[in-house]
């Protein structure tokens, strides 16, 4: 990885950090989209799907209804790409993801702390938007974007910078490592698994999971 | 009892009581009470929009609701009952047996100060749940089932 | 067509980009209405277009995809000429049902339906398939939905609730949640098979345990217990572990 692709990676954490829930949600945010796309840019596709669709099932438990609070996974991708990157195979997976993880925690804060800058922007034009004034609402349109965008920017290049740390720091030995990618294999599919349960609850909908889950079974036997 | 919630949210029957807290208790019967809503058509006609088509949505003023409060808790269906604001929840408590009570959402308006990101209240709303804690009844602001139930005694 | 609809639709992208705790989206909601009132009676100067203005940018909350009818809607009634008390109860009301439609049929139906499918590919394709598959998918519901949303809230007006019962929309409701639930079912016996692919035994024994917990603890231990924070906990452990059994 070189000074481009450092710069490259900077540049898409950003553009899905913002994509998340400013503009414009097309879902390159996605773990399995940022993940495989970062992937790319540093010329290990294969390890950043692999990254990024672990981080994907993570991510399907989270139901953004309302007002809750979210991890940001797409940046989180990107920095767990970044430290797998090169990598051999699907082992290693694991701290990559464990990486990712962090870093969409920190987002979540991240967001949280945004969303009170740009409520301190509405107080103090109150009295302009009380008028009726576009101006002060182009004014806060504009800061609630630019700052999303700096902080995708700051997001990212955190993880970028934890996953140099965790890339520098002694290898984890072989038993370490299978254990890890077990942990977090084993928690991204109970986290799916939990929000597909959610969403069913135990009532006749739970059938519907059922047979997609025969169906998977299936196709892994008679593959 | 199967009254699986009674909730306290401006916002009526939104996304978090259809989708978080409705499949999360497999609700069958969704009660808004409001006495404006009541009396208008549109409104109804909008808010049977946003109900998934096996849930049923009734409408009630508050008396009618203090009436139907009984039937509710006896009821075998598991029903989510909506209120859009203090005065209106306090009064269908004071008047029935319900025995808790969730916040869900109350948002900002010149008059009232943040006590939760969620939840604003003005210091006579405030006053008036605290009065329904002092009857027994068990008040806590939570938005979505994954959330963390905050007491009334955290925020107030 | 009406004037400014192409510049509203743009702006509905970032219907969220000022997404704050007082207003929610008002701001956003606002910004995107802006170019359907220039042409109130009285233009940009007028009484007429700072009223609807100001009330625009009060506090709103819909789906985002879903916030365009709401913004055509009352871009429609103010042009109607609807009394100021109308035209604040639905932009008061139409938050509502707007979110909850909206959650169903994206956040509980066409994001893990395609996100599901993005990942069984994944696992089973060259590496380009699976999340070219998902992009594409779901952007053509969201594209769709988007596109009409305006439309049909300029067409309704204060009559917009027969947008929402409009046959494909419920019908789309309706399968919502099975294809969700079916899709993601697909996928996670998939996932688990390619990702402990050259595990041993033991180990992907312990995949399905720590699976198994994670499902068993947030039924029933601690609700509020996210899949990331056990994932955290769970990878923390086994990072310490592993440094300490060399």
């Amino acid at each position: 990885m070189n000074g481009v692709d450092i710069a490259w990676l900077l540049v898409w954490g950003t553009l899905v950090g913002v994509d998340l829930a400013s503009f414009p949600q097309v879902m390159i945010a996605r773990p399995l989209v940022a993940g495989t796309v970062a992937g790319w840019i540093v010329g290990d596709p294969a390890g950043g799907l692999a990254v990024g669709a672990v981080l994907e099932m993570f991510a399907l438990e989270v139901m953004p209804v309302g007002a809750t609070r979210y991890p940001d996974y797409g940046p989180a991708a990107v920095a767990g790409v970044a430290l797998i990157a090169g990598t051999e195979g699907l082992h290693g997976v694991g701290l990559g993801v464990a990486v990712g993880m962090l870093v969409a925690f920190v987002g979540d804060f991240t967001i949280h702390l945004m969303r009170w800058f740009n409520t301190e922007a509405v107080r103090r034009r109150v009295p302009r938007l009380d008028q009726g004034d576009i101006a002060a609402v182009v004014e806060i349109q504009r800061i609630g974007l630019g700052q999303d965008a700096l902080r995708s920017l700051g997001l990212m290049a955190f993880g970028l910078v934890v996953a140099w740390a965790a890339r520098s720091s002694p290898p984890l030995g072989e038993r370490g490592a299978f254990m890890l990618d077990a942990v977090v294999i084993g928690a991204a599919l109970a986290s799916a698994g939990s929000g597909a349960l959610r969403l069913s609850g135990y009532g006749r909908a739970i059938r519907w999971l059922g047979l997609g889950l025969a169906g998977g079974i299936a196709v892994i036997l008679f593959r | 009892m199967t009254l699986s919630l009674v909730r306290l949210d401006d916002r009526l029957v939104h996304g978090q009581v259809v989708v978080g807290w409705g499949r999360a208790l497999d609700v069958q019967l969704v009660v808004l009470v409001d006495d404006r809503v009541r009396a208008s058509e549109w409104e109804q006609d909008l808010y049977r929009m946003g109900i998934p088509a096996e849930v049923e949505l009734r409408f009630a003023s508050v008396p009618e609701a203090i009436a139907a409060a009984p039937g509710w808790l006896a009821s075998p269906l598991r029903t989510i009952v909506v209120t859009g604001d203090v005065d209106t929840l306090a009064q269908l408590v004071e008047g029935s047996d319900i025995r808790r009570v969730n916040i869900g959402g109350i948002h900002q308006q010149p008059h009232r100060s943040k006590r939760l990101p969620y939840v604003y209240l003005s210091d006579d709303e405030a006053s008036r749940l605290v009065s329904l804690v002092a009857r027994g009844v068990d008040v806590s602001a939570q938005d979505v089932p994954t959330a963390r139930p905050v007491p009334l005694g955290e925020f107030t | 067509m009406k004037s400014g609809m192409v510049r509203a639709w743009l702006r509905l992208f970032a219907v969220q980009g000022a997404w704050n705790f007082e207003r929610l989206q008002g701001i956003g909601a606002a910004w995107a209405s802006e170019p359907l009132l220039r042409d109130l009676p009285g233009g940009p100067e007028g009484e007429r277009y700072r009223d609807a203005m100001r009330r625009a940018a009060s506090f709103f909350n819909a789906h985002p995809y879903f916030a365009g009818l709401a913004v055509g809607a009352i871009a429609r009634a103010e042009h109607d000429g609807v009394p100021a008390s109308q035209v604040e109860r639905l932009r008061s009301t139409l938050p509502a049902p707007l979110g909850s439609v909206g959650d169903r049929l994206f956040w509980a139906g066409v994001l893990p339906t395609t996100s599901g499918l993005g990942l069984a590919l994944a696992a089973t394709m060259p590496w380009a398939l699976g999340p070219a598959v998902f992009l594409v998918l779901y952007n053509a519901v969201h594209f769709m939905v988007r596109g009409w949303a305006l439309r049909a809230g300029w067409e309704n007006g204060m009559l917009v609730s027969r947008a929402l019962g409009e046959p494909w929309l419920q019908t789309a409701l309706r399968i919502a949640v099975p294809f969700s639930l079916a899709s993601v079912g697909f996928a996670l016996p998939i996932m688990g098979s390619w990702l402990t692919d050259g595990l041993t035994w033991p180990a992907r024994g312990g995949v399905l345990a720590v699976a198994v917990l994670g499902v068993a603890l947030g039924k029933w231990v601690l609700p509020t217990l996210s899949g990331l924070r056990f994932g955290l906990s769970a990878a923390g452990l086994a990072l310490i572990v592993g440094w300490l059994w060399q």
